[in-house]
């Protein structure tokens, strides 16, 4: 049994039982489909087909569909391969590193989040694999297998090759972990099951799932044991995303700094999406009393620090760049600020630097709207980072005849579109078919039922039993 | 065959804190307790009913330790033996910084997978596995605690009671084959 403060907001509004919270999070799954889903999930397959039509576009007629060119090979892939595997960091770092800090209001919102997370290193995945050209023979290049290209194996030296094995291991724990998680919960959905094909189906996921005391004492440990492991997961993956940046000699990209500015950018942006996401889903699925207003307020401070540690980031590569008293790199600076590309970078700074400066009121902090808003802001923001990283430092090569301005084309558009596509198809039968809140974590920190009745009559703090 | 058949009492409650009385009481009584079913983890019931922590850990650093020594192995095989190349002039045996990432990465998917399957295993849970339920809301909002006649100390008057007393909301008898 644990203590829970007083003055602590109660995680579970509402008054509710076990019972209640099956019931609400099993409501969506087990009745129809609301029109608004249909509507969404419409939505989401046009921009699938979208993104369908474009990658076959760029497989069939080649990358000379993209707005790539000789001075700057990596842009708009390069930028949203980032922009996603950033969004994929919220949901490891919810269940994994509030897990290890015992931070309760993980629970109502680490299963979607984690969800997100797979879905959003998916759609990273598709930038590199059809920017290496032949997506039908890239993939096997990025193995470790001996190959024709030179060399007989992978370059272990490459950090895009640590990319590819940072990413998989990711993707897959991620998944591993999602699915250990949601056992318990699929087993509660199989033992509501009214028609013999669902009964079929989450009981073939559900593993034959009955609560055993064993089970869950054996569960425990691999949960804390991968939530110990996934946490510096997390890290590594965007470690090592910034480390194909940082271990090349491109003025701008050449810095130390890059590892855990790029780690609190991809916690900035991830928590933003999971914002725009929950803000919408509690409303529309009715979970108010999970994911509450304090929930939000937990996830904006995060936000507020992750946001300022980017901003400090930002203020210390310039500040870098003009003590190193390299030319390049002061130029590489003055560039980003000032050069054809000025409004990329000031989107940046005023999304991340600024706006997230405004979640200090904490009226705002408990505003969905506002923060609704704001959660957008934010993504726009890092994806203007991206953009800034990528493009404006290598559009002014060393050599002024190679300097070339880049825009996307249409077709690059529409991949970007197109992922959101995916995301969204994912996400959607995601909240049709599986739990989106983790039922039996939620269970455990309801106050128990003496402990209920005991609180009613004393208006004492809350006991909860865990 | 009556002798090979196994029976179970089952008390069923609706409160968490009440499993967890009934369980110590009983084991306070010397009886063995066959297993509890819970809809969520309730901390500290694996220790009232005597079960030893898991072993998975040791699992889990073998597992993590051979994904380690794979990739050492591997990289090394591949950069200096099997086909050395020199990149930024570095000397050919000077690689081993940037094998470290790659080492990393291999040491958590081993150790995540490695024990995934070994807890899959230990706890003989397959896909497509029929449940054996007592009740069905014990996933929902209902606690089991099961003990087996054959038990310990086992005073059929005395667990009744001892679970009535608690607030069992019902106790069920039940024999299996086998």
């Amino acid at each position: 049994m644990s203590y829970e403060s007083p003055i602590r907001e109660p995680l579970v509004t509402g008054g509710k039982t076990a019972a209640d919270v099956s019931n609400d999070i099993c409501r969506p799954l087990e009745n129809k489909p609301t029109k608004l889903w249909w509507l969404g999930f419409g939505l989401a397959l046009i921009c699938l087909g979208i993104l369908v039509y474009t990658l076959a576009l760029s497989s069939f007629i080649g990358l000379g569909t993209w707005g790539i060119n000789k001075t700057v090979g990596w842009a708009w892939d390069i930028t949203n391969f980032v922009f996603w595997v950033g969004i994929g960091h919220a949901g490891t770092l919810i269940s994994a590193i509030l897990l290890l800090f015992r931070q309760k209001w993980r629970m109502s919102i680490n299963r979607s989040a984690e969800a997100m997370t797979i879905f959003a290193v998916m759609c990273a995945a598709i930038f590199p694999l059809f920017h290496m050209g032949r997506v039908w023979i890239g993939p096997v290049w990025a193995l470790p297998l001996p190959n024709a290209l030179g060399s007989l194996w992978v370059n272990f030296n490459s950090p895009l090759l640590w990319d590819v094995f940072a990413i998989s291991t990711y993707f897959s724990v991620s998944l591993l972990f999602w699915y250990l998680g949601m056992i318990p919960d699929l087993a509660t959905i199989r033992d509501r099951a009214t028609t013999p094909i669902r009964k079929f189906m989450y009981r073939f996921f559900s593993m034959g799932w009955d609560g055993s005391v064993r089970t869950w004492a054996r569960y425990e440990v691999v949960s804390l044991i991968l939530a110990g492991i996934s946490t510096p997961l997390v890290l590594s993956v965007h470690t090592i995303v910034s480390m194909d940046f940082a271990t090349s000699v491109i003025p701008g990209w050449h810095t130390t700094i890059f590892p855990p500015y790029f780690v609190a950018g991809a916690i900035f942006s991830g928590f933003g999406m999971v914002l725009t996401l929950l803000v919408i889903a509690r409303k529309v699925l009715k979970l108010e009393a999970y994911i509450t207003i304090g929930h939000l307020d937990a996830m904006c401070r995060v936000i507020l620090l992750t946001g300022s540690m980017v901003g400090l980031a930002y203020i210390t590569e310039f500040f870098i760049a003009w003590y190193s008293g390299v030319e390049y790199e002061r130029y590489a600076f003055l560039n980003r600020m000032s050069g054809p590309y000025w409004w990329a970078y000031w989107s940046m700074m005023t999304c991340n630097v600024i706006s997230p400066q405004l979640f200090w009121v904490k009226k705002w902090r408990r505003n969905p709207n506002f923060i609704f808003f704001m959660s957008i802001v934010v993504n726009i923001g890092m994806w203007f980072e991206r953009f800034v990283i990528i493009v404006t430092s290598l559009h002014r090569d060393y050599l002024p005849s190679s300097w070339v301005m880049y825009s996307p084309t249409w077709v690059e558009i529409g991949i970007f579109i197109g992922t959101f596509g995916l995301f969204f198809t994912c996400f959607f039968l995601f909240a049709r078919y599986l739990p989106v809140i983790n039922m039996s974590e939620v269970k455990s920190i309801l106050p128990s039922k003496s402990h209920a009745n005991e609180n009613e009559h004393a208006h004492q703090p809350e006991v909860v039993t865990q | 065959m009556a002798s090979k058949n196994k029976k179970f009492i089952y008390g069923i409650f609706d409160d968490a804190d009440a499993v967890m009385h009934s369980v110590e009481k009983l084991r306070k009584q010397g009886v063995d307790i066959h297993d509890c079913y819970t809809p969520f983890p309730v901390h500290g019931l694996d220790r009232a009913m005597g079960i030893r922590r898991s072993n998975l850990t040791v699992g889990a650093f073998i597992c993590g330790a051979i994904g380690c020594i794979t990739a050492i192995v591997f990289q090394l095989y591949v950069m200096v033996g099997d086909w050395p190349m020199i990149i930024g002039g570095k000397p050919e045996d000077g690689y081993y910084p940037s094998f470290i990432p790659v080492t990393f990465e291999l040491t958590i998917l081993f150790t995540a997978f490695g024990m995934g399957i070994l807890f899959f295993i230990r706890t003989k849970m397959v896909h497509g596995k029929v449940e054996q339920l007592v009740d069905l809301r014990q996933t929902d909002d209902l606690f089991v605690v099961a003990i087996e006649e054959k038990a310990h100390n086992f005073d059929k008057e005395a667990v009744n009671r001892t679970f009535v007393e608690e607030g069992a909301l019902e106790i069920r008898e039940r024999e299996y084959d086998k």
